[in-house]
């Protein structure tokens, strides 16, 4: 059976990581986390008379079941979090979803390209990677709405020097630093040694949407493009339905979808998903 | 099967028999003349038939309900809080309602809630005699006779005797609980001839089905994808997004969750308790997040999804059959005239052009 | 968890659909439709599916609460009781009775509402009773009467589906009148025209036949104009017209001022459409007008309401199946509201207040005194109390806070007042400004009737225990009456002898018990020993008045337009997922999240002019008041029109809204004014404009 009820973390520690986004420290309390986390993998977070809702991990668990996540505040749940004190209890369920895929990253060149809070579900797989030895063959793109907005600094500073970083800003930065991460994709790809050949991207679903079709037109295979999809979420499990994508739920089959398999699941509806023509980093 | 198979004159016996186990609930009209599930201990007259009585509102939410607490959390830490229940017997479930509560066992299957009320109901399926107003379970293979994986017991009239105004009851225990519900209780044997009249009698109801032929059309055209969006569009305006039909719809499982603050006043301390309540995918606020993006902001989106999630092949691998059982419940409570009958006409007649 | 059903009717708007209540272990956690139900047929709206959030025990009032020193303390029903009575008495003694009145509410059951004001004239021998019917249908009701004798829909729901013509005004009926606008909607599938005037893209008219996307403000000069193309082109019923009605002449003449290119300048309507409509109108063989509150609240709402009924009387569709002048009135009781009498200038079944021999009826039957002085109107008790002169008000079940206009104003008169009661189910916006709130019992904690908008009275039942010490609004009104030493007047036990009381002192209710109402799914009035069965139509062969008068009216500018300083127009919707102050329907989550990220709604292309994206965060403001929230893009508006719903009170729309009123019915014209729209800095959020927040802690124990 599933178990629906969370079990009780606290607030370790936070410090602020960016416009409304926080870094938390959170550990679990009579209970051990179980099961390794996979990259990429989320949880529902309980903020007591707030609900629930998913969140992405930024590290592994430590030996104590210590592990962080970036929240960016944005509605009812994560203003109330955003008034938590150190030390405060929340619920945790999880981990849930499938997550980047291990096989195929391990094999190949990654590009990773990022937008806004999307940084979050991609830290693990990089961090991962470095792990491995394979700092060489990552590749990531980080585009932001503005510098205040940026997400993750301590993680991008540690990168810096193991992996090739470019950042990109809607607004300020200068000629080779500014507008939308279409815009440098070329550029970025034949500044890199290695040509990538895999594209993991999390951000708007506009920017994904955006950059997988970019990619397919600068030679990747779309079974090597894979997308991290939001949704709203009341369960993790695959029962309350919020999270469907065609036939899928994003919770259980996803959030990690190659983009083949995510465009079949929109081409099952005939009324189109338009995306809007601006949309903004979360 | 055939060893578990009976003949009743008087179904009082049974009923009388279960209720030494089971509260029994039961088909009842009420004044108003409105059929609901209510629970009736020493009911004897037959129950009420489906094809005239099919209820508003199917038993879904006997396992299922409208609000359910899941779990609270008294400042430390969070309290599973387990469902009330008491073993119930369903007495004469229609085909297209225990083949809807079989779909969401499965999907259910995982969900501690679901799987506690449901192990302590038992199912008594009858047979409808004819086809209801809005029905259609022949068309979609959820009727008019109980299919017996659904049922733990089956009730089929096989004769009314209209001089004595009394009826021959064949019943089928078709499931380990139902066999085990009948023990104690002497009923004579019924043959394979009797068996075979029940057959002979559920094509005779098959055969007095209008034609239907509109609604596998129309699902054909949907699962080809050749309904244009523009009839969406047209269909949509229609919505009101009422919630009637995924309320009413025996498979509709969707729910949301919301928060009770209650004072715990010997402690002095708050609880929080979090309780599940019926959602719909119809509301423009589904999918909408936190950060304002709507992956399914324009009704005919969300009404095509509604129709996809009842007809599309995509879920018959998990579930071995669609999502509706063709009880027509929505073609009544939807205020914009867009239940089942309606889309599946006007699709029809869009695509066939 | 044994359970069981309770059939009741939806407490929601004035349609009346049945509501099965089932209650577990003495909650209510679900409702269920009610497929025999002659209107609803199993069908219900998105606040009626949602209704155990409305009622749910978390978040009630349940005990009496007194304010002091800025804090409500609970306190016990005798302190509560004897506080009212005592200040209410000091009140009467130095200032007269005309300084303390009654505000009843049209959400509340008939017998409330009988007990409302008979509590104000008999017990407070004042006449100073009234309720929200005032800023929705006022106008139809005094309206209507002159012209046909009758202010309420001249036929039923059901007529709809045997029309061939459906004319709707200033309507948006599939959002709050949802069955009523499926009736609609099935009945254009049918194949019957729809014709829709309003100057909004609503739901109707992106299905209508004909959508006459009028001028807001301009329904006079395209009623009149409409009747100028038929008498043009001789569509009109001269035969009704002979028979039927009079003032004809008159009338012809007073609209020949309206020629078409005159109305189409004035209305924004091209002129084919005008006479498209006003042929389908007048040569359907059964023609449905139905209209709300965008042809009532207008300063010239009553006449308004005349026009709309000149139209149906000369093309003679009325009196017949399929016809008629129909007013959809707002909330669930809100005709039974008016039928009961918690109206300042008449008693139950309209009859006069100023009529000395029905004075004398009422006093003789309830032995006792009545109020001889003329009442107020809830506006008219407001701005008395600015003036000193109003001091003493209980309220029930409104919050005019949120609903009434010029929010400000309305504020300023509560604090002016030395008592004020609230009696409610939560802590509104109205309710935290009192000195004393009690506990109410909602619709399915009390037995009563509800009058639904076709004159259908229904019985709902007691399903569940009020809350905590939650009592009918009745029985709170009885126990005033008897600390004032008048428990004698309102000495009822059940709510059965209070319609029983008042189908006694009626011709239209005479007729009617409860157990013919509950045998009979309702009876429509009027019901007396002329119509044993009720009435599904009226005025078949003759008006109350006689003849049918038509009134010539003509066309107003609204007291503001847009200028320099204010250069848009304002208009007040309302959404299917909320109702009146939000109160019931924002407790549940699901509704809640439905409530838009943004609610001042511009057509595109404005905000394209004003350089705004959508859901920016803007401030609106009008000559009387400030809000901020956030814009939604929206195609339903015409350029220079803004609009915007009024459940919120994070936003209010009556900060903005202008209380001019309608010289006869002192209707206030809610449905427009100017404002101005200006963004607010980037990355500063709304500021919510509810009264002040420390009172939302209001649990003290």
């Amino acid at each position: 059976m599933l178990q629906l009820t969370p079990q009780t973390i606290r607030i370790v520690d936070f410090y602020d990581d960016g416009t409304d986004s926080r870094h938390f420290t959170f550990e679990p309390i009579g209970f051990a986390l179980e099961s390794p986390i996979a990259i990429g993998q989320f949880f529902m977070l309980t903020v007591p008379s707030r609900g629930l809702a998913p969140f992405t991990y930024t590290s592994f668990p430590d030996e104590q079941g210590r592990f962080n996540a970036l929240i960016r505040k944005v509605g009812k749940l994560t203003d109330q979090l955003f008034t938590c004190k150190k030390g405060d209890l929340l619920g945790y369920n999880g981990p849930y979803g499938n997550g980047w895929p291990l096989a195929e990253i391990n094999q190949k060149e990654v590009l990773i390209v990022a937008g806004g809070c999307g940084l979050a579900p991609v830290t693990t797989a990089i961090d991962y990677l470095i792990d491995q030895g394979r700092a060489n063959s990552v590749t990531l793109l980080y585009a932001s709405r503005d510098q205040e907005s940026q997400v993750l600094k301590q993680e991008r500073e540690r990168w810096q020097s193991k992996i090739n970083v470019y950042e990109t800003l809607d607004i300020q930065g200068d000629k080779d630093h500014s507008g939308l991460p279409t815009e440098h994709l070329s550029a970025v790809l034949n500044k890199v040694d290695h040509h990538p050949d895999i594209l993991l991207t999390c951000g708007p679903e506009a920017m994904m949407s955006n950059v997988a079709k970019m990619c397919v037109d600068l030679g990747f295979k779309s079974t090597d493009i894979w997308m991290s999809i939001e949704r709203r979420m009341r369960c993790g499990v695959g029962l309350c339905g919020h999270c469907y994508i065609g036939s899928t739920y994003a919770c259980k089959q996803g959030p990690t979808y190659r983009y083949d398999e995510f465009l079949a699941l929109e081409k099952a509806n005939t009324v189109a998903h338009l995306y809007p023509q601006y949309f903004q980093y979360c | 099967m055939l060893n578990d198979i009976y003949l009743l004159k008087d179904l009082s016996i049974l009923n009388a028999h279960l209720a030494q186990h089971y509260s029994v609930v039961r088909l009842a009209k009420d004044t108003d003349g409105e059929v609901t599930w209510t629970e009736q201990a020493g009911a004897t007259s037959a129950p009420l038939f489906g094809h005239a009585n099919l209820p508003l509102t199917s038993p879904k939410a006997f396992f299922f309900p409208e609000q359910e607490s899941l779990y609270k959390f008294d400042g430390k830490t969070f309290e599973t809080i387990h469902p009330k229940v008491k073993p119930i017997v369903l007495f004469g479930v229609q085909a297209c309602d225990l083949t809807a509560i079989a779909y969401q066992d499965q999907f259910f299957k995982h969900d501690p809630y679901y799987q506690t009320r449901r192990d302590s109901v038992l199912l008594v399926g009858i047979d409808c005699e004819a086809p209801c107003k809005n029905g259609f379970c022949a068309e979609v293979n959820a009727g008019p006779h109980v299919n017996s994986a659904t049922a733990d017991l089956i009730l089929s009239r096989l004769k009314i005797d209209d001089r004595t105004n009394t009826s021959e009851w064949l019943i089928v225990a078709s499931s380990e609980k139902g066999v085990d519900s009948l023990r104690d209780l002497t009923l004579e044997k019924a043959d394979e001839g009797h068996f075979k009249l029940r057959t002979k009698l559920g094509d005779q109801v098959r055969s007095q089905f209008a034609d239907f032929s509109y609604i596998s059309n129309a699902i054909e055209y949907l699962n080809d994808k050749s309904i244009p969006a523009q009839l969406w569009e047209e269909l949509s305006v229609r919505c009101l997004s009422c919630s009637g039909c995924t309320n009413l719809c025996p498979t509709c499982s969707c729910y949301s969750t919301f928060e009770v603050i209650e004072a715990e006043p010997i402690s002095n301390t708050l609880e929080f308790e979090t309780v599940r309540c019926w959602d719909s995918c119809l509301f423009e606020s589904f999918q909408r997040e936190a950060s304002d993006h709507n992956p399914s902001h324009k009704a005919a989106q969300r009404v095509e999804r509604f129709w996809f999630h009842k007809f599309s092949d995509e879920y018959l691998p998990e579930f071995e059959r669609h999502g509706c059982v063709g009880c027509g419940r929505c073609e009544q409570t939807c205020p914009g005239t867009i239940g089942v009958h309606s889309v599946m006409k006007r699709i029809d007649e869009v695509c066939c052009n | 968890m044994s359970q069981t059903q309770v059939n009741s009717i939806c407490p929601f708007c004035g349609v009346g659909c049945g509501m099965g209540l089932v209650v577990n272990d003495g909650c209510i956690n679900a409702v269920k439709p009610l497929s025999k139900h002659p209107i609803s047929q199993g069908k219900l709206c998105a606040k009626g599916w949602n209704t155990p959030f409305g009622i749910s025990k978390h978040n009630r009032i349940t005990q009496p609460l007194m304010k002091k020193e800025g804090v409500f303390e609970v306190i016990g029903w005798q302190e509560a009781l004897t506080y009212i009575a005592q200040n209410l008495q000091k009140c009467i003694r130095e200032s007269g009775s005309q300084s303390v009145g009654v505000i009843s509410s049209a959400r509340a059951t008939n017998e409330d509402n009988y007990a409302a004001q008979k509590f104000a004239r008999a017990v407070l021998k004042t006449n100073n009773i009234d309720h929200c019917a005032r800023i929705c249908h006022s106008p139809s009701v005094v309206g209507l009467k002159q012209t046909l004798g009758s202010g309420a829909m001249t036929n039923s729901i059901d007529d709809v589906a045997k029309a061939d013509v459906i004319l709707i005004i200033g309507a948006d009926s599939t959002e709050n009148h949802a069955i009523i606008g499926g009736h609609i909607m099935q009945a254009k599938l049918r194949g019957a025209k729809l014709i829709v005037v309003d100057p909004r893209q609503t739901r109707l008219a992106q299905i209508a036949d004909l959508h006459l996307q009028l001028n807001i403000g301009s329904n006079i000069a395209l009623l009149n104009g409409l009747l100028n193309i038929i008498f043009q082109h001789n569509w009109q019923n001269d035969d009704f017209l002979a028979r039927r009605c009079e003032g004809t002449d008159a009338l012809k003449k007073h609209v020949a001022d309206y020629p078409l290119d005159k109305v189409a300048e004035l209305t924004g309507i091209e002129g084919q459409k005008l006479v498209e409509a006003a042929k389908l109108y007048s040569q359907a063989n059964a023609a449905f007008l139905a209209y709300g509150i965008g042809i009532t609240q207008f300063i010239s709402g009553t006449n308004n309401v005349i026009a709309v009924s000149n139209l149906a009387l000369v093309c003679g569709q009325i009196g017949r199946e399929g016809t008629g002048v129909n007013p959809l009135r707002g909330q669930n009781n809100v005709q039974g509201a008016c039928d009961m009498g918690s109206l300042p200038n008449v008693y139950p079944d309209y009859q006069s207040a100023a009529d000395k021999k029905v004075r004398e009826k009422f006093s003789h039957a309830w032995n006792t005194t009545v109020a001889q002085a003329p009442g107020l109107t809830s506006l008219g008790m407001s701005n008395q109390a600015r003036n000193g002169k109003f001091r003493g008000l209980i309220i029930c079940g409104e919050d005019p806070i949120v609903t009434d206009p010029d929010r400000n104003k309305v504020e300023a008169s509560m604090r002016a007042m030395d008592l004020l009661v609230v009696v409610e189910l939560f802590m509104t916006e109205t309710a935290k400004m009192a000195d004393i709130v009690l506990p109410a019992a909602s619709f399915a904690e009390k037995d009563g009737t509800f009058t639904n908008c076709e004159r259908r009275v229904q019985l709902i039942h007691k399903a569940i225990e009020p809350p905590g010490e939650a009592k009918a609004d009745w029985q709170i009104l009885s126990e005033i009456a008897k600390k004032m030493g008048l428990g004698g007047l309102m000495n009822w036990q059940t709510s059965e002898q209070i319609f029983d009381e008042m189908a006694q002192l009626t011709s239209s209710f005479s007729g009617m018990t409860y157990s013919l109402l509950a045998k009979k799914n309702g009876i429509q009035w009027p019901c007396n020993a002329e119509h044993p069965k009720g009435s599904r139509w009226l005025h078949t062969t003759t008006f109350p008045i006689g003849k049918g008068k038509l009134i010539p009216v003509d066309h107003v500018p609204t007291n503001e337009q847009p200028d320099a300083y204010y250069p848009f127009w304002f208009t007040t919707t309302r959404l299917h997922y909320h109702y009146g102050c939000g109160s019931m329907t924002r407790q549940s989550p699901l509704l809640e999240r439905e409530t838009p990220n943004g609610l001042l709604y511009i057509h595109p292309q404005d905000a394209l002019d004003l350089g705004l994206k959508n859901h920016q965060a803007v401030t609106v403001s009008s000559r009387r008041g400030y809000l901020e929230t956030r814009i939604v893009l929206s195609n339903e508006l015409v350029p220079g029109l803004l609009s915007m719903p009024y459940h919120f009170k994070e936003a209010p729309s009556n900060m903005l809204t202008n209380d001019a009123m309608d010289p006869t019915t002192e209707m206030p014209e809610l449905k427009v004014c100017a404002v101005n729209i200006v963004p607010l800095p980037k990355n500063q959020s709304p500021c919510p404009s509810s009264i002040s927040t420390d009172i939302e802690d209001w649990v003290i124990q």
